[in-house]
């Protein structure tokens, strides 16, 4: 047996009140009279000699009356229609990502967002059903398609808040499909229970989506911490440098104590004052001798605690060894050498796998053996890549891909070209730079190999003569670098998984996480990679598999996710938007209401009988 | 001397009453009321014929004249009529703002004032029995004659209410005390749980000629205490715990009508006067109104 209301319950301690009254022992007043026998005929006479006697204005009558008519309302559970629409169907979406960690709502916004959402689930009809949906880095579902009170209850009980940041779109699009299944006239309902700190949510604009955003959240007091990097100081090798950004998110100024710790010891600590809405860039230089984490915490108090501390493994350097395979090419050999702990080896062409070297560049060569480690191939034709490959003679350059790490501080302004490879973006790579035609480098990664590949002979361009070559050359051996490729597998956003390869199948791995607790993954058989899905909690976590061991960690660094001011309206691309809705709990049971003041009445009844006979 | 039981104004008035007895009086001792014996008064009763010894001056000497034949004159005997006074003295009368027994002590007292002025024999039969008062209560056992009144009135008012009457054992033991039935007054609140038929009944199959007076008090009729009550029979010490308001007023009253209309068809059934009144009636409209409208005297 369920209950729909268990909490009402707690009206069972109303009995001992009952019992109360009964127990308590009427006080009477001796009074001595001539006689007791015109009292005796009064008191029988009174009592029921006859099944009927005329009805009498009474008012202790119409109080029971009142209270009967109440009590029978509550029964029917009346309810009013009118701020909710009739709905069938309600996806109830509740945000669990980092800034619903806030605390401008007390005790925090994802409380606050859960009281919501049991609210609603009150409010649902007997005949109505709902699904609950936690989102945060990933989409959980916690209850499926139910109209059982008590379990969408537990449901919404044993969601709970994580690190990560929120990634709404897959959630809207299951509930898009459940919603579509119930067919147009079905009066569907997608309740979104969320700060608004989401990502763009363009494909949706022309869905018309039943969303009914609840906003949830004040304020947006937080200092958070959006950006961290570590790498060797250019100017001088043997240290380290930091590169910290910290965002103010409120409107205004906010100081706070910024401290740098290296495996737990704090070796600097920096004094900030950030007005709002700007950015700090630090830069902290520390010497370093072995691997180690690198940890900065914001010490001031502000909403949001998740985003005030982040870790980075930090790895020491090794020298770069890389082979360049070309028939002569001074400009890119020059380049390659400039480029610091780079250790350069050229030759006409390549007779083994080159698994000796960091990276293999091929400049206009086809190597006799492919090379299984990372490739920066300049104008080589690969059939394994690439569908289909043609090629362009001086094609006009459209579009490079500046974010791409590969293109920082690159330019193709006044890069002419004579001649180039174009190929269609494969699978496994974005393209860099775009033709009209097609795509004239792409980079990605093949399997477990990083490939940069330039459709073009740099001689047959006017690129080696730009300053942006150079630079390309710089931000290619970094990126290629398999220990960077490695050091930035060591950082993992909230919520995405951690990947690592194996040299050799293992049986077993052992992660510590930041709590201290420990978990045991089995690993297949044939397993060449360990995936750990579980870093849904910020922190450094240590992983022994076999003889290793390795650290990595698990940051939020997410300026959206930081920038807690809860959105007034949803925005799903250029036109469509969804504003928080006003609308409180549709309370549509009255019964309970009716009950209560049912039992008011029976006080109200109480109190004048005893008055009336005072 | 003042007298505390009625004032000499209305004492002056009930001397012009005499109370009225529908049946002649069976008295053995002479006073002004017609009776059924012979004897001597100068109203004219009947003729019988001589035989030797009767006193010659009664002969008709008329009658002798025209017939030849003695014939001898007889005249009415006028007796006294007694006047029977059933005094409740019970701790029950002692209620009331004015008291019961105070206003019944004053209604006995006026009975008590016209039968003497009008020579008849009084006695009052306070109930129940108080050993402490024997002494008064033997002197109102008979009394006659005006001269008597203030006697009369001195030992009503040394009268006290207190105990647990019995109304049909006083009234029964009165009509068998009674050697002549005669006016019979009972003063009570009727409040008596044994009832009072069986004494109303004894005196009226004894021949008396019943007026019955019932005295309540105000606040039996119209009760001012309210709530949660545990209510003591004076009388009998019993409890009866109610719960009053005055939204039950109205049903209390109906009761206590409802009490006095059976005691009242009881007594029309039988020939009884019956007076019900409250302690705070005025007594001059009682008496000289509400008793000579129903010829209890005029």
């Amino acid at each position: 047996m369920n209950f729909l209301a268990p909490t009402s319950l707690l009206f069972g301690l109303t009995i001992p009140v009952v019992v109360v009254f009964y127990l308590l022992k009427r006080k009477r007043v001796v009074k001595l009279v001539s006689s007791t026998l015109l009292w005796q005929k009064f008191i029988s006479e009174t009592q029921a000699s006859a099944p009927f006697q005329k009805l009498r204005r009474n008012w202790l009558l119409i109080l029971q009356i009142i209270m009967l008519i109440l009590a029978v309302l509550a029964l029917s559970r009346p309810y009013f229609a009118t701020h909710a629409k009739s709905s069938q169907l309600r996806v109830l979406i509740l945000d669990a990502s980092a800034s619903m960690q806030a605390t401008d709502e007390m005790p925090s916004r994802f409380e606050k967002a859960r009281k919501d959402a049991l609210q609603w689930v009150d409010s649902l009809r007997d005949d109505d059903k709902m699904v609950v949906l936690q989102v945060a880095g990933t989409t959980e579902v916690r209850q499926s398609e139910t109209g059982d009170k008590s379990a969408l209850r537990r449901a919404i009980q044993s969601c709970q808040a994580i690190d990560s940041p929120t990634r709404l779109v897959p959630a809207l699009k299951m509930a898009e499909s459940l919603v579509r299944d119930r067919g147009k006239d079905s009066n569907s309902e997608i309740h979104l229970f969320s700060d608004g700190a989401v990502p763009d949510l363009k494909e949706f604009e022309n869905k018309a989506l039943p969303l009914i955003y609840h906003k949830v959240g004040q304020g947006a007091n937080n200092l958070g911490i959006t950006g961290l990097d570590v790498r060797a100081n250019p100017e001088d090798a043997t240290q380290r440098a930091i590169y910290v950004s910290v965002m103010n998110f409120s409107t205004n100024k906010m100081e706070t104590e910024l401290e740098l710790s290296l495996d737990g010891k704090v070796v600097d600590a920096r004094h900030l004052a950030i007005n709002g809405g700007e950015t700090s860039a630090q830069v902290f230089l520390a010497s370093q001798t072995s691997d180690g984490v690198f940890t900065v915490h914001l010490t001031t108090q502000d909403d949001l605690a998740a985003d005030n501390t982040a870790s980075i493994v930090s790895l020491l350097p090794h020298p770069v060894k890389v082979l360049l395979v070309t028939r002569g090419n001074r400009f890119l050999e020059r380049a390659l050498r400039s480029t610091p702990n780079v250790e350069l080896t050229t030759a006409p062409d390549l007779g083994n796998d080159g698994s000796t070297y960091d990276f293999v560049v091929l400049d206009n060569v086809i190597p006799t053996v492919w090379p299984i480690g990372n490739i920066l191939a300049f104008h080589v034709m690969q059939t394994n890549w690439f569908d289909k490959v043609s090629q362009v003679d001086s094609p006009a350059i459209v579009d490079w891909k500046a974010t791409h790490p590969l293109l920082r501080y690159v330019g193709f302004d006044n890069v002419p070209i004579g001649k180039s490879f174009a190929v269609k973006p494969p699978s496994w790579g974005v393209s860099l730079l775009d033709s009209p035609q097609d795509s004239l480098m792409v980079a990605g990664e093949l399997g477990r190999q990083r490939i940069v590949w330039v459709g073009f002979d740099s001689l047959e361009s006017y690129w080696p003569y730009r300053f942006s070559f150079p630079i390309f050359i710089q931000n290619a051996a970094d990126w290629l670098n398999p220990a960077n490729a490695k050091s930035s597998q060591l950082l993992v956003r909230a919520g995405d998984a951690f990947r690592l390869g194996l040299s050799q199948p293992e049986a077993s791995a052992q992660i510590t996480l930041p709590d201290g607790a420990t978990r045991k993954l089995t690993l297949e058989t044939n397993a060449n990679e360990i995936v750990f899905g579980d870093t849904f909690h910020q922190g450094i976590y240590r992983l022994h598999v076999g003889t290793n061991d390795t650290t990595f960690c698990v940051d939020l660094l997410d300026a959206d996710e930081s920038n807690i001011k809860p959105r007034e309206e949803l925005v799903l691309g250029s036109y469509t938007k969804v504003a928080a809705t006003k609308l409180q709990r549709t309370n549509m049971e009255l019964w309970r209401s009716i009950a209560a003041i049912a039992l008011l009445v029976l006080m109200i009844e109480w109190w004048y009988y005893h008055r009336r006979t005072a | 001397m003042p007298n505390p039981l009625l004032t000499p104004e209305l004492l002056r008035r009930l001397e012009q009453f005499q109370l009225l007895a529908a049946r002649r009086a069976k008295s053995s001792a002479r006073g002004e009321r017609r009776s059924r014996a012979r004897g001597q008064s100068v109203e004219f009763a009947d003729h019988r014929n001589y035989v030797p010894g009767d006193d010659f001056r009664y002969l008709d000497w008329n009658l002798y004249g025209r017939l030849e034949r003695l014939f001898l004159k007889l005249y009415e005997e006028e007796r006294e009529l007694p006047v029977r006074i059933f005094l409740d003295a019970s701790e029950s009368m002692s209620f009331g703002e004015p008291r019961k027994f105070d206003f019944a002590r004053q209604i006995a007292a006026a009975v008590g004032y016209v039968a003497l002025c009008g020579f008849d024999r009084v006695t009052v039969a306070a109930f129940p029995d108080n050993r402490n008062e024997t002494a008064i209560r033997g002197a109102l056992r008979t009394v006659r004659g005006r001269k008597s009144a203030l006697n009369f009135f001195q030992n009503l008012t040394q009268l006290t209410a207190t105990g647990a009457a019995n109304l049909n054992e006083a009234l029964r033991r009165g009509a068998l005390e009674a050697r002549q039935a005669g006016v019979a007054v009972v003063l009570s609140d009727f409040l008596d749980p044994a009832g009072y038929d069986a004494g109303l009944t004894a005196l009226v199959a004894r021949g008396f000629q019943v007026n019955a007076v019932q005295i309540l008090a105000p606040e039996e009729l119209s009760p001012s205490t309210f709530g949660d009550l545990r209510l003591v029979d004076a009388e009998t010490g019993g409890l009866q715990e109610v719960t009053f308001g005055r939204y039950r007023m109205a049903a209390y009253q109906q009761t206590v009508q409802n009490f006095c209309q059976r005691l009242r068809e009881f007594c029309q059934a039988r020939g009884i006067h019956f007076f019900s009144v409250s302690s705070n009636t005025v007594l001059e409209h009682l008496l000289l109104k509400q008793l000579r409208q129903a010829e209890v005297w005029g």
